[in-house]
């Protein structure tokens, strides 16, 4: 199975609709890929569903690039 | 309770309006719907564990007559909404129902949908919290590019004057066309609220081409931009506050202007200006400040301070339900 940081990436690709291949592990959601902030909701909700975690909010909204998610995910796991 | 939120609750009460309650796990929530019905002003609706609510009412000595609780993620309503957010948003299902299964974004369906007409949270959820799960669902109203906020400014009973200020918390720096925005919006608001016609001053450090400054320009931008949103609106600027407010001062600085010191309505030109002068009117004025209340919403959602006291959260629900009018 892909790891962690690369799953992380498979979602956010598929919510903006761009290569994943494109984006760095270091990359921020926000300011690097463009994520809107309404749409970190949906991210998130991304993440819950491709690792069937529940995430806590306020600690997602905290991870704001893709190796934090992918730290905080594994966290959880 | 003072006497504006008793006229509020009042006014509300002639046509009671539903209200979703996303947080019941959060204390205050079941307690001030319960409150809430109990009043009659409004008909609540508590997000969350039916028993676990009827706990915390039955602890508090209240009941849940008039209350209806609903377990988001044992809701038949969970299908119907995972099915609209996913026509509407362009997500993938699984993803649609990760979203809608959280009590914030479910309120906010149901919202959306009809079942409610307003959502009151925020005790227990961080600002940005609310604002991404009602930006998604709720929706933004045509023409409205950010969600604002704004004050009720309750002057004492000697003076007996309320204002509304905008926006005092969530727009940092707004452009001239969000300000226009926050100025038209507030002033709808106003009108619901206040029971009075809006007259809208956007203030600025300079009156009438008095100073010259970048700053001032925004206004002059946005003062030009709402008058093309809203033709029939009583509004002017840039303005001084001593312009907006003092019929004296307006004589001798702005003649011309049609607010000529009655402003009821400011518009800070940024949330610097905005959260210094709400809190000017609050601890040097001896006003109450009631908010903040959000706005530009396509219904009404507000957000309330984690701080918020159960008489805040009744508060804002009868705000929220005459938004809702």
């Amino acid at each position: 199975m892909a790891s962690t940081i690369e799953r992380v990436k498979k979602v956010a690709a598929e919510l903006l609709d761009i290569d994943p291949s494109t984006i760095q592990d270091n990359a921020r959601f926000i300011e690097d890929l463009g994520v809107k902030s309404v749409q970190t909701v949906e991210l998130i909700a991304g993440f819950e569903e491709e690792f069937e975690i529940e995430m806590e909010e306020d600690d997602a909204l905290a991870a704001k690039s893709v190796s934090k998610a992918a730290e905080l995910i594994d966290a959880c796991l | 309770m003072n006497s504006v939120v008793k006229k509020l609750i009042e006014i509300a009460g002639q046509n009671p309006k539903t209200l979703v309650f996303p947080e019941g796990t959060d204390e205050r929530i079941p307690v001030a719907a319960a409150e809430i019905a109990a009043l009659g002003f409004a008909k609540p609706i508590v997000l969350g564990k039916p028993d676990e609510v009827a706990e915390i009412v039955a602890k508090a000595g209240k009941t849940l007559d008039g209350v209806q609780v609903i377990d988001p993620r044992e809701s038949e309503l969970l299908p119907v909404f995972t099915a609209e957010y996913t026509a509407t948003r362009g997500v993938k299902e699984g993803v649609a129902k990760s979203v809608v299964r959280k009590p914030l974004a479910f309120g906010g369906m149901m919202v959306r949908t009809g079942r409610a007409d307003g959502m009151v949270a925020g005790v227990a959820s961080a600002t940005a919290s609310v604002i991404q799960a009602a930006s998604v669902t709720v929706e933004l109203s045509a023409g409205v590019s950010a969600p604002s906020s704004f004050f009720l400014i309750v002057m004492p009973e000697s003076d007996g004057r309320v204002f509304v200020f905008a926006d005092c918390g969530v727009n940092i720096q707004p452009t001239s066309r969000e300000l226009a925005e926050i100025g038209v919006v507030a002033a709808a608001n106003a009108k619901k609220l206040l029971g009075q016609e809006p007259v809208v001053a956007f203030l600025s450090l300079s009156t009438k081409g008095s100073a010259t400054h970048p700053d001032v320009d925004k206004v002059v931008e946005a003062v030009r931009l709402a008058r093309e949103m809203a033709p029939d609106l009583c509004l002017d600027g840039e303005l001084q506050v001593d312009a907006a407010l003092s019929a004296r001062v307006a004589a001798k600085k702005a003649p011309e202007s049609p607010v000529k010191g009655q402003a009821n309505v400011l518009v800070f030109p940024d949330l610097d200006a905005g959260n210094i002068g709400y809190k000017l009117a609050q601890y040097l004025g001896g006003a109450q400040a009631i908010g903040p209340i959000m706005q530009g919403f396509a219904k009404p959602v507000n957000d309330m301070s984690r701080g918020a006291s159960v008489e805040d959260v009744v508060a804002v629900a009868a705000v929220t339900a005459l938004q809702a009018s």
